[in-house]
């Protein structure tokens, strides 16, 4: 931007000219540091903007086709499932499914997680088998899975476990392993045994990370179950979506990927709440 | 000085593993030291002399390859609340208050609540924290943390206060002002403590006697008993008397003949 540029090494100007060293950091690509607040609610404006501006630009390109439906008729699509009675019992069951999966799966990941990460008889025994079923593609389990559970909830409720409490279970380790070792010395110096040194030195000082793990893969649990409700389901937000393909109803599609985004949103906010008002101390 | 031994260290020698199939690390050999009931005995030596190995095979949070450690003739063999340790830094439990951190080791001692209050309280007071009880560490200077580590080491009352470099990480200011709090706390509970520490005034300020390491391997070369009164204050620091001492153990350090210069230890 400016004239002069910097000799490497020196941070003079080569110029000569007097008066100015170094450079001032531009406002909006200055690495790490804050940014002004009409710049940061401009961007975020803008990037909204982009989006719904390519959104209606696409509808208005699919023409009568409607293959792609602007955002007025995936709102009245939203309406009409509502309407019908279908959005909430679409929702419940997807909600219940992935609530029950995702739960098994952030215990067990906890548990082994913070087993793994701990110690180290538990991390020799448990991480080549863990390493090897995470590679396994989860989805490649789903004709196993509804060969041996047949089509009911609980083929569903297990591949959101299976696809997601790998994931869980190696990044718990990692939050583990990252509690400072001068804190369970300290407990140690205190009179604190192994099991009192896991459960409230390990275990409470991973609570902040365990949340944003939980936070993360939490992603990786709805696509295990839009993949077992694409396959088996008489309902669901995922069922209801394939349902629709048949009939040709791409706004009731639509409204179906705007729901799934909407319940992404919201849980996310949820979750950095809860690691927030659960653990002031981690707080940033 | 007929007061009984506290802690007896006996012929210790550590040996670590090297790493990558490099040569083994010979961080101790044959360590012999030994600290009264009620005395403050200093450790010093320049980094990577062992001086922070021992404290923690003392502390029971490192097994000593050969040798032993008695605790009023019982023998260490892992850690426990009769030895309470205080770090260079980062040890307080963040998410609990300076109150519940003093608290942490009674209540794994079982002591009843109204018993373990009274207890933090005067801990509290002691160290001048009272007015910070219910604060955060990450509330707190770094000054403020120490003070609140060592009194959480002290509330279960150990035969043994061990301090790792507790004010290395502090400024010189609040530094000095925690010698005091140190002198105080000593000399009002009849503690026993052993002071690991790299900075000789420090040593020679504290302690009535010192233990002088030399690395490579770890070792203790020199034992001198301190004749300076714990009454006298800062103002000992002037006396020809701590000022000869001060040369003879900063000549003592620098004589480590296998530890070439200008090399981080």
């Amino acid at each position: 931007m400016g004239p002069e540029v910097s000799s490497p090494g020196m941070g003079r100007s080569s110029t000569g000219s007097p008066g100015s060293r170094g450079r001032r950091p531009s406002p909006l690509f200055d690495v790490r540091a804050g940014l002004p607040a009409h710049w940061r609610w401009g961007l975020a404006g803008a990037g909204f903007l982009a989006v719904a501006g390519l959104w209606l630009w696409t509808a208005a390109q699919g023409g009568e086709g409607g293959m792609v439906p602007t955002p007025l008729e995936t709102w009245a699509a939203l309406v009409d499932q509502w309407r019908q009675g279908n959005l909430w019992t679409d929702f419940r069951a997807s909600v219940s499914r992935i609530g029950a999966g995702y739960a098994i799966s952030i215990a067990l990941g906890v548990v082994v997680g913070i087993g793994v990460g701990s110690l180290r008889s538990v991390e020799a025994a448990l991480e080549a088998p863990i390493g090897f079923m995470r590679y396994v593609p989860a989805t490649a389990l789903t004709p196993l899975l509804l060969l041996w559970l047949g089509i009911g909830e609980s083929p569903k409720i297990t591949l959101i476990v299976v696809g997601t409490v790998f994931f869980n279970i190696l990044m718990v380790a990692d939050v583990a392993r990252n509690v400072p070792r001068e804190l369970l010395e300290a407990s140690y110096t205190l009179g604190a045994g192994r099991a009192t040194v896991l459960r409230r030195i390990v275990l409470r000082h991973s609570v902040p990370g365990i949340i944003d793990v939980a936070r993360i893969n939490l992603a990786a649990g709805w696509l295990m179950l839009v993949v077992a409700e694409l396959l088996a389901a008489e309902e669901g937000l995922a069922f209801r979506i394939i349902r629709a393909q048949r009939f040709r109803q791409v706004d009731t599609m639509f409204a179906m990927l705007v729901v799934f985004g909407i319940i992404g949103v919201a849980s996310d906010l949820a979750l950095r709440r809860l690691r927030d008002l659960s653990s002031p101390w981690a707080r940033p | 000085m007929s007061a009984p031994t506290k802690l007896v260290v006996e012929a210790v020698s550590k040996t670590f593993p090297g790493r990558r199939r490099g040569p083994a690390v010979h961080a101790l050999d044959a360590v012999d030291l030994h600290v009264d009931a009620g005395e403050l005995v200093s450790l010093v030596g320049t980094s990577g002399c062992g001086k922070s190995t021992l404290l923690r095979i003392v502390a029971g949070l490192e097994q000593a390859s050969s040798g032993r450690v008695l605790v009023e003739g019982d023998r260490v063999l892992g850690p426990g609340p009769d030895r309470g340790m205080v770090f260079q830094g980062y040890s307080l439990f963040p998410w609990l208050s300076v109150a519940g951190n003093v608290a942490f080791g009674l209540e794994l001692a079982g002591v009843v609540r109204a018993r373990r209050d009274q207890r933090v309280e005067e801990l509290l007071h002691v160290m001048n924290l009272s007015e910070h009880a219910g604060r955060l560490p990450r509330e707190l200077s770094g000054g403020m943390r120490q003070r609140v580590a060592i009194a959480r080491a002290l509330a279960p009352e150990p035969d043994l206060l061990l301090l790792d470099e507790p004010f290395g990480s502090l400024d010189a200011q609040t530094r000095t002002s925690l010698h005091e709090f140190l002198r105080q706390v000593w000399q009002r509970t009849g503690a026993t403590i052993i002071l690991v520490t790299h900075d000789v005034d420090e040593a020679l300020y504290l302690s009535q006697r010192v233990y002088v390491m030399h690395s490579r391997p770890g070792r203790v070369v020199e034992e001198i008993a301190l004749p300076f009164g714990a009454g006298l204050g800062p103002a000992v620091k002037r006396t020809p008397q701590f000022l000869d001492l001060r040369d003879e153990l900063h000549d003592l350090l620098l004589t480590t003949p296998e530890e070439p210069a200008l090399q981080p230890g």
